[in-house]
């Protein structure tokens, strides 16, 4: 009975009763008050992204106008959307969203691969010379009114070319491209031009099919960037027939000069609805393909 | 290609350069492409910066003015708040984002439940892919002073204001607001890279800490943190290099109203060459862009010496 008593306590031989050392006897259990309270924050995080997005989302599909604090749409439809795909002075920019994006992603990746693959050969003449006039563009530019001045000079203002063509050599994800190549074992290179393969050949047979995830993440970087572009359309585009989406949103989130509702769609209910389009093709893909914009920034900067 | 001299050592001597190059012309073949993209769009504008020199308003020819661009530059109230504003801005939003980045990295990393992290994360990061025009317009809609606006109408109904205010037309407000934004969407982004340090940590080091008797504030505050110390230093680095880029974020969310008192050195640029109609003096415009790319140029070369320093690499 002596011996139950003493259990859990700190008894020393001599029989002294010690308190425990502060480590010990901490409760293992996960319900502790720091990650209940932790738990909770990123609750509240979590709400503070996703209601503006929200918000958004039902007032696209809300038919009244009126009241901001609402948790799902008064009056449901889809009216808002209809006026959009209806509309050809909405849905011309959404195709030129479509194909600058595609035509340029696959620019873009072309131009990157290639050049990052012509880096990797330590032992060309003139590689270094190659890379620094790469690298020197990150550190120095002309600025925006030359280049407006050499891209009207070439024909490439108000030409959907023009958008396309410029952010195409991005050396940053050049560099990306290289990095990942490096790390290609260097036997795989020399044997296949022990074999008599050619430069381009082992470039699409061996460098290309090894680096299929630095692909995907870089060539995702490319995609949301032609999506998203602003700033080139802005600068180089006036001719309203060739804006992108960007640029129609941003003309009808100044104006009240909206396309013509189909159905009850209300002013709001077009603008927030031209939103969620704006934003939907990554929206519904980002799930699927988080792990590879994830990448994209750790091959980079991370690992060194 | 080793040859024996007359006194015996051996001397490997290198093929000739262009026999070297004849082995690698596929090469240079496949780098045509980069180098004319990179000529036009990149080294091509390089040679535009004469016009800084110049005044040229657009129609008829460039007039030679020698420095009378840049002496215009440093009396215009104009360009000094441009300029004042792109250094404000660009630090604030990078120490904003970059703590906040931190502490909700430290948060994460205590989360138990490995489901409710990865969709935390997943939420987090979702605003990065939204474009700026995206951003701009869904704040200025929930930011609206109708009676739509939601924060109007969550202040009116908590009873702290009385009738909506239009807060990206005020340019104290406009500030405020242009920093929670900034923090909305790339907070969660940020924390992707502390993230990966974090989870490089040993967990052998937290196991020596705990049997130390160190609690969990202690091991935060003397295991994780000096961790995360490096990566802290080089996100700063890095992004203080590229702060005179600053251009799209702050002109989407501007308004005819806080123009003036916002803006930036791109968009100051932007605003005098294609806003002002024929006025327009492209050589002027061009000088106050030499001079951001200048400012830009140094920053580029103190950070690389700071990283260097600081890491062992540089960031070019």
């Amino acid at each position: 009975m002596a011996k139950n008593e003493n259990l859990g306590k700190f008894v020393t031989p001599a029989g002294l009763e010690v308190p425990p050392p502060p480590h010990f006897n901490k409760p293992k259990s996960k319900y502790t008050v720091f990650n209940f309270v932790n738990g909770i924050i990123f609750v509240l995080v979590c709400l503070l992204i996703l209601i503006p997005i929200w918000k958004v989302l039902i007032d696209s599909l809300d038919l009244t106008t009126g009241y901001g604090m609402k948790l799902l749409p008064t009056q449901f439809g889809l009216d808002g959307y209809l006026s959009i795909f209806t509309n050809q002075s909405l849905l011309q920019p959404l195709w030129v969203s479509i194909y600058t994006t595609v035509a340029g992603t696959f620019i873009g990746l072309l131009l990157s691969t290639m050049g990052a693959y012509v880096l990797i050969q330590w032992d060309m003449p003139g590689r270094t010379f190659f890379a620094n006039l790469l690298l020197f563009t990150m550190i120095f530019s002309g600025g925006m009114i030359p280049s407006y001045l050499v891209m009207r000079a070439v024909g490439l203002t108000d030409n959907p070319l023009g958008p396309i063509l410029l952010p195409a050599i991005n050396v940053y994800n050049l560099v990306l491209m290289r990095n990942f190549f490096e790390g290609i074992p260097k036997s795989l290179f020399e044997s296949a031009d022990l074999d008599g393969c050619t430069p381009m050949g082992m470039f699409w047979r061996i460098a290309l099919p090894l680096s299929k995830a630095a692909l995907a993440s870089i060539g995702l970087m490319f995609a949301v960037a032609y999506w998203n572009d602003y700033t080139n359309f802005k600068l180089y585009i006036t001719n309203r027939n060739l804006y992108n989406f960007q640029m129609k949103l941003r003309d009808m989130m100044q104006s009240s000069d909206l396309p013509e509702a189909v159905g009850s769609a209300t002013e709001n209910t077009i603008r927030n609805a031209c939103i969620i389009t704006a934003i939907l093709p990554f929206m519904v893909l980002y799930p699927f393909l988080q792990k590879y914009f994830v990448k994209g920034i750790n091959i980079g900067a991370v690992k060194e | 290609m080793a040859s024996t001299t007359s006194n015996g050592t051996i001397q490997v001597k290198k093929k000739p350069l262009l026999q070297r190059m004849q082995k690698y012309w596929g090469f240079y073949l496949m780098f045509i492409p980069v180098l004319v993209f990179v000529a036009v769009f990149h080294y091509a504008p390089m040679f535009g910066i004469r016009y800084a020199f110049y005044s040229w308003k657009i129609i008829g020819d460039p007039v030679w003015v020698g420095l009378a661009n840049f002496e215009k530059l440093f009396r215009q109230s104009q360009f000094t708040t441009s300029f004042w504003n792109t250094i404000v801005f660009s630090v604030v939003k990078l120490l904003l984002n970059t703590g906040m980045a931190v502490i909700i990295s430290l948060l994460l990393n205590e989360m138990i439940s490995l489901k409710f992290k990865k969709l935390s994360q997943t939420i987090i990061y979702l605003p990065h892919f939204m474009s700026w025009v995206v951003t701009a317009s869904v704040f200025s809609l929930l930011l609206s002073p109708s009676e739509n606006g939601l924060v109007n109408q969550l202040l009116i109904r908590m009873g702290l204001i009385d009738k909506g205010i239009y807060y990206l037309a005020d340019k104290q407000q406009w500030r405020v607001w242009y920093y929670i934004i900034n923090v909305w969407r790339e907070t969660g982004w940020q924390t992707i890279i502390f993230m990966a340090t974090l989870t490089g940590i040993d967990p052998g080091i937290y196991e020596a800490a705990s049997i130390d008797g160190a609690g969990r504030w202690q091991k935060m505050w003397y295991v994780t943190f000096p961790a995360l110390g490096n990566t802290i230093i080089t996100v700063l680095i890095l992004n203080l290099a590229k702060i005179m880029n600053l251009f799209e974020s702050v002109f989407v969310l501007q308004n005819d109203s806080v123009r003036r008192a916002t803006n930036v050195l791109q968009t100051y640029v932007y605003y005098q060459t294609f806003n002002s109609g024929a006025s327009a003096d492209y050589g002027y415009t061009t000088a106050v862009g030499l001079f951001r790319s200048l400012v830009g140029l140094a920053l580029m070369l103190i950070c690389n010496y700071a990283s260097k320093k600081v890491r062992g690499r540089g960031i070019v």
